[in-house]
């Protein structure tokens, strides 16, 4: 059966350093046999991002959105509230919005939307919740680098190839 | 500065140092539990007294019907204002100080903003008819809210500040949730699995996370500028001497930020003894925040001049007036309260010497605090109390009610930050590591030296 969805089985390789696995994951990310492979890091390090090659992240559609979004609608809510029933001031004529007044609204629902869409967008592109995915090794969230390979064992090309690289550990998850 | 900062932590000691201790806080911890729940339990007695007896217990009467209840209100949300600040402004600007305290920030920001959202609660008497005057539904008469009100405004403000510092809040929680999840066991493990939305720390969710990092904190930029801004406007928007006035918007935010990094200081301190966080936080960080609160409370203590000047300067006898009653007249002693407090003991901490002296800062730090509540204590009612009709002239003091249920709010706050301390990270874990040396290899750390060498 051919493998589409991701899966937990395979290898992971736990590094110590950072210069290491940086390293590691340069000499292996393009390489087809390591397709579908996960780098684990404790914090967000530069050196990481860098090393994985990624580039802009697309969350910043989400918010640019979720932000003008909420600015059409923050206008919108004072301004169709106000057309269909305005509320007179001083004689002022009916139907003449007053903007700057609607300015504030308008300001606080483009953050509140804006921030709302980032969320969502950090969550659906880092693929969480997902219940069906599991810790591979605990240590990765506390001081440890760790590069995971699916469908391979520890007797694989793959698993040589990180052992070279300056893995302190290789396993089976 | 920070970037000087001896560290004789790694980043591997960073998860058993922080969350060992959390699991067993020193037995001061529960007697400050204890001491802000009887705190609660009496502002409760006292509002339960007010809802039965009714608002007549308040000394709230003409001329004066925003008393101690909108100054705490004001208050609370200038306490958050700093924590917005450090967790954005300031990841913004890079400072590396601000990801040790900037969980204990965000945590205080939040807290202190659902204080504040009480007071208009507990002023309107019948709270249970709040939500229906203040959401914008259409009333009996089919007509909407005023958009034009401030108070709308504020409402608007309030609750998005409040729903956008609880998503960032979260936000940094997230990977720390999961750090705590991949220790615990059973109940624990599955609980804190579910809170950290099976978060695994994968170089692509790291990538996401920073960039949605980066974008919220400049959506929170000018929302906490904006936000005591509108607060400010309350008061600004109104014709009354003493509050119609440009400079409150710069004014209140500056306010809000130094009562709000006098009470990161306040928080900080007894909660890094309680959990021996020494290692994490260190002294240069506790520096750091006693700068910003001096910077702030010089931008106070000119908007204080600048205040008075303009009164003079405009020409306004009725402005004058008040001005000048405001430093002698019968609330004079509120006026110079808030002066020393805010303005002239904060100035000792130009002296190395008192910044870095953690006592001396602490009480200095609860003076600012007395000072910026007694601050939004006299624009409030000093300015109430004399209006353009001397007909109506009145005096207010506060009554027992109103200053227990103040108490009541401090035990409130103290209380879930408190809870808060035990059950989460106080420090940041992912982001503390991220200013901590970084674990290069000895190889390349040989190089670097030999490299620095030549």
């Amino acid at each position: 059966m051919a493998r589409t969805k991701k899966s937990d089985q395979g290898i992971i390789a736990i590094f110590r350093y950072l210069d290491v696995v940086c390293d590691a994951i340069e000499r292996v990310r393009e390489r087809p046999d390591f397709e579908g492979h996960e780098v684990f890091t404790p914090t967000s390090y530069h050196e990481i991002e860098h090393a994985c090659g990624f580039g802009s992240s697309p969350v910043r559609f989400f918010t640019i959105i979720g932000a003008l979004t909420g600015t059409v609608g923050g206008f919108s809510l004072c301004l169709l509230m106000d057309w269909d029933w305005p509320l007179v001031v001083g004689g002022k004529t009916a139907g003449l919005p007053s903007l700057p007044a609607y300015v504030v609204i308008g300001f606080e629902c483009t953050i509140l939307l804006g921030a709302i869409a980032t969320i969502l967008g950090m969550l659906v592109l880092g693929r969480i919740p997902n219940p069906k995915r599991r810790v591979l090794d605990p240590r990765t969230t506390d001081d440890r680098f760790g590069i995971f390979v699916p469908n391979v064992g520890l007797d694989s090309p793959q698993a040589a190839l990180l052992k070279e690289c300056g893995a302190d550990e290789l396993k089976v998850t | 500065m920070s970037d000087e900062v001896k560290w004789e932590t790694t980043i591997s000691d960073v998860n058993d140092g922080i969350l060992v201790n959390l699991e067993k806080p020193s037995p001061a911890y529960w007697v400050a539990l204890a001491a802000a729940f009887s705190l609660v339990v009496l502002g409760i007695v006292f509002w339960a007294r007010q809802v039965t007896i009714g608002m007549g217990v308040t000394y709230l009467n003409s001329p004066v019907y925003w008393g101690v209840y909108i100054t705490d209100f004001v208050f609370w949300v200038g306490i958050g204002h700093a924590g917005t600040l450090i967790s954005a402004i300031l990841f913004l600007f890079r400072a590396k100080w601000r990801n040790t305290i900037n969980r204990s920030a965000e945590a205080m920001t939040i807290f202190a903003v659902i204080s504040a959202g009480l007071f208009p609660l507990i002023h309107v008497g019948r709270l249970w008819l709040a939500p229906y005057w203040m959401a914008p539904l259409p009333n009996t008469n089919n007509l909407w809210v005023n958009f034009r009100s401030p108070l709308i405004w504020d409402i608007f403000a309030i609750s998005t500040y409040l729903t956008v510092s609880l998503l960032f809040w979260y936000m940094g929680l997230v990977p720390d949730l999961a750090s705590i999840r991949d220790r615990t066991r059973g109940i624990k493990r599955l609980v804190y699995g579910f809170m950290s939305f099976g978060w695994r720390g994968t170089a692509k969710q790291w990538w996401h996370y920073e960039a949605g990092y980066g974008f919220l904190a400049a959506l929170a930029t000018p929302l906490v500028l904006s936000v005591h801004s509108v607060v400010s406007w309350d008061f600004a928007m109104s014709l009354q001497p003493g509050w119609h006035t440009t400079i409150f918007p710069p004014y209140f935010v500056a306010g809000a930020i130094l009562s709000g990094c006098a009470m990161v200081y306040n928080l900080v301190v007894p909660i890094r003894w309680m959990f021996k966080l020494e290692k994490f936080i260190l002294a240069e960080h506790l520096e750091s925040c006693i700068k910003l609160t001096l910077l702030t409370s010089t931008i106070v203590f000119y908007a204080y001049g600048i205040e008075f000047f303009v009164a003079w300067y405009s020409g306004n006898p009725y402005e004058w007036a008040l001005f000048e009653k405001r430093a002698t007249g019968p609330y004079a002693f509120y006026f110079w309260v808030m002066t020393f407090c805010n303005c002239l003991f904060p100035l000792l901490f130009w002296s190395k010497r008192v910044r870095n002296s953690i006592p001396i800062s602490w009480v200095i730090c609860v003076l600012v605090n007395v000072g910026m509540w007694f601050e939004r204590y006299n624009i409030i009612v000093s300015s109430l109390v004399e209006d353009f009709l001397p007909s109506s002239w009145g005096h207010y003091e506060p009554s027992p009610t109103d200053i227990f249920i103040t108490w009541g709010s401090f035990g409130w706050f103290f209380f879930w930050f408190l809870i808060f301390c035990k059950f989460f990270p106080i420090v940041s874990l992912s982001e503390i590591k991220l200013i901590m040396p970084k674990p290069w290899s000895p190889k390349k750390l040989k190089g670097a030296a030999k490299h620095g060498a030549h």
